[in-house]
């Protein structure tokens, strides 16, 4: 069965693109991540225009987080001060980078730029990842016990102008680095059509030092946000937000979630960030081959962006 | 259609014309109406053998509308027509040829081309066209080779070698003749990939001596838009008759809607789109709990 894609302007099979969403959606629930990394270089492949794919995955983003955003919230995990002030960052970021999407369109460079993109944070999460995951497993396996890393001294970057106090998360820090963490996540998250959470996360917790019962609901929470602007400004900036698109994607992947969350349960926590940096890692070569490779035809041909160049 | 056909059955009881008669040069004025031909050829008194009515063409398509849905497909679009005093004593004769030209709206377009910098294959160099057709089909009953002379081609802009694409102002920087002509070479070829560019050499079949059809598959990819469909008939390599068609591609229904309420009420539509996200995710999470208990 085809689906005629109103902004995509292609025909596609529905089940395909469910079993996409659907297949996203069993990682995403097995990780415990948003997916949007894996989703919008799949519908890349799949033939869909990847300015589309970014606007739309944004729209996908949203319905993926929402619920586990309340979720969250209910347990009291969102650490709202500090996510209003990521948000702040964020919305700025995500201005910015729909106006850089909008420009790497009209002088064609915006395939590569999303795929450098991909290459260059794909790479180092998975590195870092792999490491990470094998360090712990052998240390599990030789019985010590794992360290979680929590210092809880401030570093050179709380000590900056505009302190604020964060109660639920226990600090009194700067305000500068939360806003400028939101406002990278939100620049990349809108030209990537990812939510950010991978590098939100694990800048929270690192430069931060916010306690980790809160990380994730409080980003969550100001993905939720901001995704919600950057799809508004991809509709009204690029007009590559397809709704037909994102809704196949969204029936996918929260029935595909609910599988991957009971997957997870049987899995242990290292083996799967150990699964998960092999799929990162794979995503990224797959795409800095697309970089490397000699092209099938050099030549390639797009409407014009933006009426005039 | 029907008129067409009974003037061809009352011009083969007539005196088959003189073959003698030179091949028309000029070609007819474009589509002239049923109506007119009609009346023209309504006495039907025996016509002197030099001054028999010169041959014309008439042709229409299968559906002059193709509303394009949620579950648009693609579709075929069958061109019909006939060849009104034709002279041919059967539809092998091959005295007669048919081109049909499928022309989609000319729309702006970029030309990229990329080279390897530094190990990454980047979009170095690109061409804007001010207008290149959106969708070009050539039908016809033989290889235009065999048909006519590439003078008579490039008149009529049949073939993709004649397909109007002109760059826009300030091209000339950088980008030599020849690689212009790359370019437009790159176009053709790509728009040739996509199904958009189709050429059948024998797409058009002579199904008595003077009634002709093709058919044209249109992809599911074809832009929306008029398809401007021109037919020529050539005796001899000569144009000798043409007539015109269209074929309006629409989007209709649900298509319409999304499509008009994305680029006229875009933050609207944003927000409808953000706001079925949010209930979506809501939904899920409420059946999600539901099924835990």
């Amino acid at each position: 069965m085809n689906i005629y894609l109103p902004i995509a302007e292609m025909s596609v099979n529905v089940f395909l693109f469910l079993g996409m969403g659907g297949a996203v959606g069993f990682l995403s629930g097995l990780f415990g991540i948003g997916g949007g990394f894996l989703m919008t270089p799949l519908l890349i492949f799949s033939g869909v225009p990847a300015a589309v794919a970014v606007g739309t995955e944004a729209a996908q983003i949203v319905a993926s987080s929402v619920s586990g955003a309340v979720a969250q919230w209910r347990r009291n995990n969102v650490d709202i001060k500090m996510g209003t002030v990521l948000l702040a960052g964020g919305l700025v970021g995500s201005l910015l980078g729909v106006e850089a999407v909008k420009l790497l369109r009209q002088i064609g460079q915006f395939e590569l730029f999303v795929a450098l993109a991909y290459v260059t944070f794909l790479g180092v999460i998975g590195v870092l990842m792999l490491m990470e995951s094998i360090n712990a497993m052998h240390k599990a396996r030789s019985g010590k016990p794992v360290s979680v890393k929590r210092p809880g001294q401030h570093i050179w970057m709380h000590k900056m102008p505009f302190k604020m106090r964060f109660h639920r998360s226990k600090l009194y820090i700067s305000a500068i680095p939360p806003i400028a963490i939101g406002m990278v996540v939100g620049l990349l998250g809108a030209i990537m059509g990812v939510g950010g959470g991978f590098i939100m996360v694990p800048a929270m917790i690192y430069l931060l030092r916010v306690p980790t019962n809160v990380v994730v609901g409080t980003s969550l929470f100001q993905i939720v946000f901001v995704t919600a602007f950057t799809t508004i400004l991809h509709a009204t900036e690029n007009k590559t937000v397809d709704v037909v698109l994102a809704v196949l994607l969204m029936i996918g992947g929260v029935v595909g979630a609910q599988f991957g969350a009971a997957a997870g349960q049987k899995l242990q926590g290292e083996q799967l960030r150990f699964l998960l940096a092999g799929l990162v890692l794979l995503v990224c070569i797959r795409i800095g081959w697309g970089l490397v490779a000699t092209p099938a035809d050099e030549y390639s041909i797009s409407g014009v962006v933006g009426g005039r160049l | 259609m029907l008129a067409g056909i009974e003037m061809a059955e009352a011009q083969r009881r007539q005196p088959s014309a003189s073959p003698a008669r030179p091949p028309a040069s000029a070609p007819q004025p474009k589509a002239e109406s049923p109506a007119e031909q009609t009346q023209r050829s309504q006495p039907a008194q025996p016509v002197p053998p030099d001054t028999a009515p010169r041959e014309t063409v008439q042709a229409d398509v299968s559906s002059r509308a193709v509303a394009v849905t949620s579950s648009f497909t693609g579709t075929e679009i069958v061109i019909f027509g006939a060849v009104d005093h034709s002279r041919q004593s059967t539809a092998e004769s091959g005295l007669y040829d048919i081109v049909i030209v499928l022309e989609g709206t000319p729309t702006r377009l970029v030309a990229r081309r990329k080279s390897n910098v530094a190990g990454i294959w980047i979009n170095t160099h690109s061409i804007t066209f001010e207008s290149v057709p959106s969708y070009y089909a050539i039908l016809s009953t033989r290889p235009l080779d065999e048909i006519t002379n590439p003078l008579v081609l490039r008149e009529n802009d049949i073939g993709f070698e004649y397909v109007r694409m002109t760059p826009v102002q300030g091209w000339e920087t950088g980008v030599t003749t020849a690689e212009l002509q790359e370019f437009a070479e790159a176009v053709v070829r790509l728009k040739q990939k996509d199904g958009l560019y189709v050429q059948e050499d024998y797409g058009v079949v002579f199904i008595g001596r003077s009634l002709f059809r093709a058919a044209v598959n249109l992809p599911a990819n074809v832009p929306v838009g008029p398809l401007d469909v021109r037919v020529y008939l050539f005796r001899n390599g000569q144009i000798i008759s043409t007539y015109t068609a269209r074929v309006r591609l629409e989007r209709e229904g649900l298509e319409l809607w999304l499509h008009n309420f994305a680029f006229r009420r875009p933050l609207l539509y944003g927000i409808f789109t953000v706001t079925i996200a949010v209930g979506a995710g809501l939904l899920a999470s409420a059946v999600m709990k539901r099924g835990a208990r």
